[in-house]
């Protein structure tokens, strides 16, 4: 049965470009963004439409980015700084402000690019790598007061309590729905794939999130209504995958398609370009430090190292979001010269090799040179994990 | 194979009467080395210990000059040569070594009573353990070695940073590097021992704030309170208390160290024709950062005797050896590599300065006040960790006082920030210089090496 909602959110995002141009002739102003760790709750109480910037999948936006950026610069970073130089997606053009946090330090990089050679204004939000420290939370506070009173002086707007407040319990709305929405698609006959889910999560990067909290209610509702209660589970003989590594931004579809078209069935991840920003955001005050100390108690991005692996939240969220979701693989999906990600291959291998869990490193770029060669080895995967099911469940 | 003893570097009698009448180096622990001692070492233990080392092959960018009247030189190859000796005592009296990376000064670490490595020296401890090596062998062995770091953590690892020697057993007490914008592989390489075999090694960071982090109060803070946390991880090992005063008293040593680097800079490049070959520059800026002999009270009284010589050779119009007069003068930007600089010569050119490891040494602490905070505000005021613009224009003037004719940015395949940066300040210099530029990569695995001396080559030829 179809989901209206799902539909509504597509028509949407084809009519949110215009909307923006219209919007900006209005007054209004809009902030792009390419960060992990801003919290787009400041941008929104300000009264700055927030849009987060990136796609992926296209080789030739990472040429052009190459010329600008580096050829050891990851293809996602080395497709951004293509897309400022063609200036032709409707989300660059119409970023009045453009921001990036430093998480990655290659995001730092093309800020630097960015700002350099297409004369943008770009803020940047300084982020620790020593994110568990208390030290380290001050440091942030301060940051992002550093990162608000520059968007205050664009917008013209001081950020209140109130005014945060509101935004805040806007983006917890948006967090909460897309968690009860997500295990749906890890169900028996599902009404929604995990493909349309991910679709859901990143039109929430551009549709006025207002909005956008209404649509993902009206698709929980049309869920529950369809299926009730989300019961996770599949067929006996299910290759179940889980995706894990590097970002996956809107356009980059060739891990996904081979998937679909292997029958390997991806049911969880714990991507940031998925899931995982959305899981476990407490914020315990409407003020900037409460905002600062819940993005960084979040499961940490890859790119912050962490020194103790047997208390590392974002191994033991992996296992936790495997379990859950009940996968029985994981492929974990690397970009070129994503170190953050690519680093920690190995390491994750080892770790879910001890749980019994069988993981895939695909090491890939946005070139099509290398899809047979990616179609191969997955196609060897889901055939291992489903007999590795069959045999369990004959067990 | 084995070493061809013909092809081994051999310091001259001649030298050895003025050699012996030279000054002592003072170790950290107040032991003198005379020079009898180390023109012994230098002649007898040295070549059978480490025949590589004497190793005069073209393609050995780390040959010993044959400059054999710079003393201080001679001094400084002891050190290096004497690395596991010398830690292996320190060691034994309980000093603990710290693994350093990122580029910055190491006051903080031996403020606290460590020996602070950086990648470099740890590999050149390392490699002090075996002995009676030819080139060949020594190189096959590391080159292995290096393998088990692309294994254990990525293929994309520009630089194992030490990760083979310390998960082998090399005695790295605790690995503490720096964060920073020059290099994306420090925090991952750190975070990649959580995994190894020794957990046995204490691992920090000192996480360093981006951003016109000079100008914030609060990053400036922010990154005090790492350093403190650093010296008092340090003082876990040791037993001691690290106070105020022991890192004024260490930023002090350091800053004539630093002070005396950037003079014997400002000498060298007022000489018309340079004073030393490029090798010989190197070793003696770089000797400022106080690190590269495990010893910075070593480090100093080698430099001061430097700072002498120089001084002499410039006002006596004494060039350096095989240096040509016309020789095109080129500034290397850009992290991790340098070329073989013999072969530059032999190309008709010399480098006459490099952006890494020179930005540090070109900042001097505040020495009144709070020795943490003034620590802090400097290793944040490093012009290399500038935003681009800044970067490049605190290079641009290290490139006119150089008298550079040319200007190269270098970096190592996979390393993602310096090359990221390198074609903006490249673009940045040229404005500010109109020098020519060129920008070269090259890898740690030495697969490059040739294109890279080729282009350098074409590069000279075309200045």
């Amino acid at each position: 049965m179809a989901l209206n909602a799902l539909e509504l959110i597509y028509k949407r995002l084809r009519e949110r470009p215009q909307e923006l141009v219209e919007a900006r002739a209005n007054g209004a102003k809009v902030v792009g963004f390419q960060a992990y760790n801003l919290p787009e709750e400041v941008i929104y109480a300000l009264g700055l439409i927030p849009v987060r910037l990136g796609s992926g999948g296209d080789g030739d936006l990472v040429e052009v980015g190459g010329r600008y950026i580096s050829t050891k610069n990851c293809v996602y970073v080395r497709s951004t700084v293509g897309l400022f130089a063609e200036n032709t997606d409707p989300y660059i053009v119409n970023s009045d402000i453009v921001a990036f946090d430093a998480t990655c330090l290659q995001t730092f990089r093309t800020a630097e690019v960015v700002q350099y050679y297409f004369n943008r204004e770009v803020i940047i939000l300084g982020v620790p790598r020593n994110f568990y420290l208390q030290e380290a939370h001050t440091y942030f506070a301060a940051e992002l007061r550093h990162f608000v009173s520059r968007l205050e002086a664009i917008s013209g707007v001081t950020l209140t309590r109130e005014r945060l407040a509101d935004s805040i319990a806007l983006y917890n709305g948006i967090r909460d729905a897309i968690v009860r929405i997500y295990p749906y698609q890890a169900t028996k006959n599902p009404a929604i794939s995990w493909e349309q889910v991910f679709d859901v999560i990143q039109a929430g990067y551009v549709l006025d999130r207002r909005e956008y909290l209404g649509l993902l209610e009206s698709l929980l509702a049309e869920l529950v209504q369809q299926r009730g209660a989300p019961v996770i589970g599949g067929e006996d003989d299910e290759a179940r995958i889980f995706i894990s590594g590097s970002t996956i931004p809107p356009g980059d579809k060739k891990l996904i398609s081979i998937m679909q078209e292997l029958g390997g069935r991806i049911v969880g991840d714990d991507l940031w370009s998925g899931l995982i920003p959305y899981v476990d955001v407490q914020i315990e005050d409407a003020t900037l430090e409460a905002l600062a100390s819940a993005y960084l108690n979040r499961t940490p991005h890859g790119a912050l190292p962490y020194l103790e692996l047997a208390t590392d939240r974002r191994i033991k969220r992996l296992k936790e979001l495997i379990t859950t979701f009940k996968a029985n693989g994981v492929i974990y999906h690397t970009l070129r010269y994503c170190d953050p990600y690519t680093f920690k291959a190995k390491e994750t291998k080892d770790i879910l090799e001890k749980e019994g869990i069988p993981l895939l490193e695909l090491h890939t770029e946005y070139a099509g040179s290398d899809f047979e060669a990616i179609r191969t080895r997955v196609e060897a995967f889901v055939e291992m994990v489903k007999l590795r099911a069959e045999s369990e469940e004959a067990a | 194979m084995g070493t061809n003893e013909s092809h081994l570097f051999r310091y001259p009698e001649a030298i050895k009467e003025e050699f012996l009448a030279g000054a002592d180096i003072v170790l950290r622990d107040g032991t003198r080395v005379a020079p009898a001692e180390i023109w012994a070492y230098l002649t007898e233990e040295g070549p059978a210990k480490y025949p590589h080392i004497y190793d005069q092959s073209n393609y050995f960018g780390r040959r010993i000059s044959g400059d054999v009247g710079l003393s201080y030189a001679l001094k400084a190859n002891y050190l290096l040569m004497t690395m596991n000796d010398r830690i292996s005592r320190a060691k034994a009296r309980g000093v603990p070594v710290v693994f350093v990376q990122g580029g910055q000064s190491v006051d903080p670490y031996y403020a606290a009573g460590a020996i602070g490595l950086r990648p470099a020296s740890t590999g050149i401890w390392a490699r002090r353990k075996e002995t009676g090596l030819s080139r060949n062998e020594e190189d096959l062995r590391g080159q292995k070695r290096r393998q088990k770091a692309y294994n254990e953590i990525s293929i994309e690892v520009c630089n194992s940073a030490g990760y083979e020697h310390i998960q082998d057993g090399l005695a790295v007490d605790m690995i503490a590097p720096f964060s920073c914008l020059r290099c994306s592989d420090v925090s991952y390489g750190l975070e990649a021992h959580r995994h190894g075999q020794r957990q046995d090694v204490k691992l920090l960071l000192i996480d360093y704030p981006l951003d016109h982090q000079r100008d914030k109060e609060w990053a400036i803070t922010y990154f005090a309170d790492n350093l403190r946390r650093l010296t008092r991880s340090i003082d876990e090992l040791t037993g001691r208390t690290t106070t105020a005063d022991d890192l004024s008293a260490e930023i002090k040593l350091h800053n004539e160290g630093r002070r005396l680097a950037v003079e014997i800079a400002d000498l060298w490049w007022s000489a018309p024709v340079p004073p030393t070959n490029g090798k010989d520059r190197r070793d003696i800026f770089q000797m400022g950062g106080m690190e590269v002999h495990a010893d910075p009270t070593a480090s100093l009284s080698v430099l001061r005797e430097a700072r002498d010589l120089i001084a002499k050779r410039v006002e006596t119009g004494v060039h350096g050896l095989g240096v040509a007069t016309d020789a095109s003068r080129i500034f290397i930007c850009g992290s991790c590599v340098s070329p073989n600089e013999y072969r530059v010569e032999q190309a008709g050119g010399i480098i006459v300065g490099n952006d890494n490891h020179w930005s540090d040494i070109t900042t001097i602490v505040e020495e009144t006040g709070d020795p943490y905070y003034n620590l802090a505000k400097a290793i944040l005021s490093y012009p290399y960790e500038q935003p681009i613009k800044e970067r490049a224009r605190w290079t641009a003037e290290q490139i006119k006082k150089s008298r550079a004719d040319g200007v190269l940015f270098l970096y190592k395949w996979g390393c993602n920030t310096q090359s990221a940066a390198a074609r903006m300040i490249v673009d940045e210099i040229k404005a500010q210089t109109g020098l020519p530029t060129l920008i070269i990569e090259d890898d740690m695995q030495r697969s490059q090496t040739e294109q890279m001396h080729n282009r350098i080559s074409a590069f000279i030829e075309m200045l």
